[in-house]
């Protein structure tokens, strides 16, 4: 039932796009019933993962709807690809289809990343474009030799896999010191393709990052976790210290999310700490959902002027992690974990990171908002801010689900 | 059980009965019919003095307590033990006949509400001191004494007549202008008592700390100061002692008790002679007869009441001398009184070597001093009144005029000398008995300075009385009519003189009758006629023009008012430019330096964002091949 329901959505989505040069509109019917015939194919324990995934694809299509590019119609296949990726890599365990959805989800944000109103935007594909080849190979190198020095038992192997691994991962999401096109792509492209590589493409890399290292871990793996906590902090202090004095917005939310990938990768060192490996997942996800939710938001006010002042700063507000909003609770779980799993200092460096961001949030929340928010635009907004607010009710769900799905986190035959 | 609500009643009363009048001034301020309310006030002070004469004379001596905060073995614990039973009856007696004397004195005045509560709850605070044997409830006493204080002295806050003034207006010396207002006096009264009480506070804190016992007679004393040794012990007491010095105008801290010569005299008269500021040398007498430091062997000990010892005579000395230059009614008091103090101070410290017999012999002369210098007091204020000038003025012709006023000096003064027969020279051979003692243990000192003191003191008190009946300038403004209250409250203060004297000549007391013994010795008799001439001298020879220079150097109280009003403030300063260093240093930390240095490092962060993918390339490739060739190297 599972691969008929993937099936058709992938046929859907295909023959959506192909028909939508006949007529826009198909493309977006067949995109979004696709993503949502691709979310039923899920076991029940993972419909919480493929609801919250399926509002921010929606999110994504919905924005996508509201302006124009060149392949009008397709790009809502895009995103539905996306989706269907992210539905696909939560539930298998298959080593070949984690590394196929890995591929899935960066190819197509290609040919995102170049769409505008207007001109194609070549040199920000270039730029974007070398950066995600690059991290797919050094991915997919650092994976196979995981995979093989795990069964060999060789743990020279295993480290140099495991920094690849790493390494890809911070290139295709941008992590600091590879986050150089981050900057570069978010203020130069147009917002919304922006907003998608920003969302729902970050959440394929993480988690086949965390199957296949949890997966392959082994004694050696403590000794290399520090590698990815400097890797965290440097990632949050670049970010956040970075954005200080940018102007653009655009700017500021690549360095934010610079920032928040650092976040993200910091709770990787919990895998030391099995029993405690669900609060790290449960933080990851919720981190990946709560900076979704609120890039969407800001990229939307960035683009079209108008996005009420209450909307920024629930945004703002979010990110900065003021409790009862989504950004909280996600820090929390990760600080949790990071606590647990004996690395106080990276806590305390991830707190100082929040505070160091509360000025240029605030900023951004002041600038981008504007009056109360109507129109079709705040309809997005609104939608974000609903999803960020959604935690006003304890997550104790959220994580009780991650608990129940945390089985998953394996790769067949390692 | 009787006991306590009596204590109760006898705390509370005075302040209950001084509300109406407080209240009244709120609401109502200056009408006649809140104008009588001070009767009841006065009413008040007398149901005090009834049961402390019930306490003196029906009750058992012992300790009465009632639980309060058990868990913490903090109680209310009353003392009634030979010091108490004699210091309340005396403080509510004083406090009565200053409230009917007030009652006359005050009567015009702006601010009664003020005046009266404050009156009372100073009155209900020493009684609370006096019978206290918990430090805690003795504190709360203790802090009444200040808060009331600081009330009464600053009274008349407007600050609008000189008659209230202390020094002269307009004289300069130095940066200093040598005049103090009654709101100046206030303050420097408050800050002098409570520099010295929180080092108190924090003594009995530590007190409490190495006992858990706050009860002074049940304290284990002995085993406490072994524990704590020599420095702990020094350390403590001096601490401790910082209350009594500051509140009983010890040098150091001695100008605010000038100073405080701002408030009305009725106040002068209870706080500043007899009452508050002997509460300090009371306490030490307390203390010192529980802790019975002479059958104790603590050298900490005997530092202490050796400094204890010294710090009085010099202070005795100081003040005397001050006093014999002084021409300021009210003022000249009140240094004299600072010099009873010392004396008071220095014979009970001399109890580490002599025993309880000094302390008694400490304890009756504060008896003895609260009586003729209130009645001093109370007819300065008369005088002050009829006169309208606050420096000393008056001449034979006056002193016809205001008979009961010139009687009623005369008798305080010989009273108070030390000439014999009169009171205090039984009290002074008690005293000198006390230093011939020290003699004998080998320190001379002690002895001369009470010889010396005793002659400047008995000197200046006959300057009092011809300045201001015999020999001084005729009053420039005379008011010699009425005041019929205030003599019959001074006439009966003075009269009180006449009563100890029977007390110690007819042996009524036991303890007062060995004075008797010590009156008939050669030293006693020698410094008596000594003391004599120099009062006899004085009062025919008051001032001495060829000695004016050095009359202003003691007027001007030998400059210590320049450690108040002058280093102190410099002091001061340097803590504000200081502070102020330090908040500037924290402003330039938070609001320059940390946003500068950030702002430094984001453009540092943001430099490599040149824009071409060549150098980014370089950037990610050199990164990942660093960190492979480090893993590599850590994996071999």
């Amino acid at each position: 039932m599972t691969e008929i329901l993937l099936m058709a959505s992938v046929v859907l989505l295909t023959l959506g796009a192909a028909f939508s040069l006949k007529d826009a509109r198909i493309g977006f019917v067949a995109s979004v019933i696709s993503a949502v015939l691709a979310v039923t194919s899920l076991e029940p324990e993972m419909y919480f993962f493929g609801a919250l995934i399926l509002v921010i694809g929606l999110l994504n299509i919905i924005t996508l709807y509201l302006s124009d590019n060149q392949i009008k119609g397709i790009d809502y296949a895009i995103v539905a690809m996306l989706i269907f990726a992210t539905v696909l890599v939560i539930q298998s365990t298959n080593l070949a289809v984690l590394i196929g959805t890995f591929v899935l989800v960066s190819v197509p944000t290609y040919v995102l990343v170049m769409l505008s109103e207007n001109d194609v935007k070549l040199e920000v594909g270039i730029k974007y474009i070398t950066f995600m080849v690059f991290a797919t190979v050094i991915f997919i190198i650092g994976t196979f030799l995981l995979v093989y020095s795990h069964s060999n038992m060789n743990p020279t192997l295993y480290v140099i896999g495991y920094v690849l691994l790493i390494l890809g991962l911070g290139l295709e999401v941008g992590i600091a010191p590879l986050h150089e096109w981050v900057p570069d792509v978010f203020s130069a492209a147009d917002p919304i393709p922006v907003s998608i590589i920003a969302s729902i493409a970050k959440f394929v890399p993480f988690i086949v990052a965390f199957k296949l290292i949890i997966a392959t871990a082994n004694p050696v793996t403590s000794s290399i976790t520090m590698f990815v906590a400097f890797l965290a902090v440097l990632s949050m202090f670049a970010g956040n210290i970075g954005a200080l004095t940018s102007r653009e917005p655009g700017r500021v939310l690549g360095y934010s999310t610079v920032a928040n990938m650092g976040y993200a990768l910091s709770a990787f060192v919990a895998v030391v700490n099995f029993d405690l490996i669900y609060l790290a997942i449960a933080g990851v996800l919720m981190q990946l959902f709560a900076n979704s939710a609120g890039k969407i938001g800001f990229f939307t006010a960035i683009k079209d002027r108008g996005v009420g002042t209450p909307f920024t700063y629930t945004f703002a507000l979010s990110f900065i992690g003021m409790p009862p909003l989504m950004g909280f609770w996600s820090k929390l779980f990760i600080v949790l974990a990071l606590v647990y799993s004996g690395y106080m200092w990276l806590a305390v460096l991830l707190v100082i990171n929040s505070a160091i961001s509360v000025p240029y949030y605030i900023r951004l929340a002041k600038e981008l908002g504007e009056g109360w928010g109507y129109g079709v635009v705040n309809l997005v907004a609104l939608i974000a801010a609903i999803f960020i607010l959604m935690t006003v009710y304890p997550p104790d769900w959220f994580l009780q689900s991650v608990k129940g799905i945390v089985g998953t986190f394996v790769v067949a035959g390692v | 059980m009787n006991e306590i609500p009596m204590f109760a009643v006898l705390f509370l009363f005075p302040v209950i009965s001084s509300l109406p009048v407080a209240l009244a001034w709120i609401y109502r301020p200056g009408e006649d019919w809140a104008r009588k309310l001070p009767y009841l006030s006065v009413f008040g002070l007398f149901v005090s003095l009834l049961i402390s004469l019930n306490i003196l004379f029906n009750f058992e001596e012992g300790f009465y307590s009632y639980p309060w905060i058990e868990d913490f073995n903090i109680n209310f614990v009353f003392v009634v033990d030979y010091l108490s039973k004699y210091m309340g009856a005396l403080t509510a007696f004083i406090a009565f006949l200053i409230g009917v004397y007030g009652l006359e004195y005050m009567r015009d005045d702006y601010r009664l509400g003020w005046y009266w509560f404050f009156f009372n709850t100073f009155t209900a605070s020493m009684l609370l001191v006096v019978y206290s044997d918990n430090l805690f409830t003795l504190l709360i006493g203790w802090e009444g004494l200040g808060i009331a204080s600081w009330g009464l002295i600053g009274h008349w806050f407007r600050d609008d007549d000189d008659i209230a003034f202390v020094g002269t207006q307009g004289r300069k010396v130095g940066p200093l202008e040598m005049s103090w207002s009654p709101s100046t006096g206030g303050w420097r009264a408050i800050s002098t008592i409570r520099f010295g009480d929180m080092p108190m506070f924090f003594a009995i804190a530590a007190i409490y700390a190495l006992t858990g016992n706050l009860d002074i007679h049940s304290i284990p004393w002995e085993g406490m100061f072994e524990e704590i040794g020599y420095v702990g012990t020094v350390a403590l007491l001096l601490l401790f002692l910082m209350g009594p010095f500051t509140k009983s105008a010890q040098l150091p801290f001695s100008e605010w008790l000038m100073t405080a010569m701002t408030g009305p005299t009725t106040v002068s008269a209870l706080l500043h002679s007899a009452t508050m500021v002997a509460a300090g040398t009371y306490l030490f007498m307390r203390l010192t007869w529980y802790i019975e430091p002479w059958e104790l062997n603590i050298p900490g000990l005997e530092t202490i009441y050796l400094l204890v010892l010294f710090l009085g005579l010099i202070s005795a000395l100081y003040g005397a001398s001050v006093a014999l230059g002084l021409r300021e009614r009210k003022v000249l008091l009140a240094a004299s009184t600072m010099s009873s103090l010392g004396l008071m101070f220095a014979s009970s410290a001399a109890s580490f070597w002599v025993g309880e017999a000094a302390l008694i012999v400490a304890f009756w002369y504060l008896i003895v001093h609260a009586f003729a210098k209130a009645s001093l007091f109370l007819v300065a204020g008369h005088l002050i009144h009829a006169t309208h000038d606050r420096f000393c003025s008056g001449n034979l012709a006056f002193a016809r005029k205001m008979k009961v006023a010139f009687a009623v000096t005369i008798l305080a003064t010989i009273s108070l000398a030390g000439i014999p027969p009169f009171t205090a020279y039984w009290i002074k051979s008690g005293m000198d008995g006390v230093m011939e003692h020290l003699v004998a243990d080998g320190m001379l000192l002690p002895f001369y300075l009470l010889v010396i003191v005793s002659l400047i003191y008995s000197a200046f008190l006959a300057k009092f009385l011809s300045l201001n009946f015999l020999k001084g300038e005729a009053p420039h403004h005379e008011h010699t009519e009425g005041g019929q209250l205030m003599k019959l409250a001074y006439t009966l203060m003075v009269s009180m003189q006449i009563v100890l004297l029977a007390i110690i000549l007819l042996h009524y007391e036991e303890h007062a009758s060995h004075f008797v013994e010590e009156g008939f010795l050669t030293t006693s008799l020698t410094v008596g006629i000594l003391v004599t001439a120099s009062y006899l001298i004085v009062l025919f020879k008051p001032a001495v023009p060829a000695f004016s220079r050095i009359g202003v150097f003691l007027t001007d109280r030998m400059y210590l008012p320049f450690l108040n009003d002058y280093i102190l403030p410099q002091i001061g300063w340097v803590v504000i430019r200081v502070v102020d260093a330090c908040n500037r240093g924290v402003d330039f930390f938070f609001h320059t330096a940390i946003p500068s240095a950030f702002e430094a490092l984001s453009r540092a962060i943001r430099s490599i964002q040149k824009g071409y993918l060549r150098v980014y390339m370089k950037i990610v490739a050199g990164s990942i091949m660093l960190f492979l060739v480090i893993f590599s190297l850590m994996g071999w």
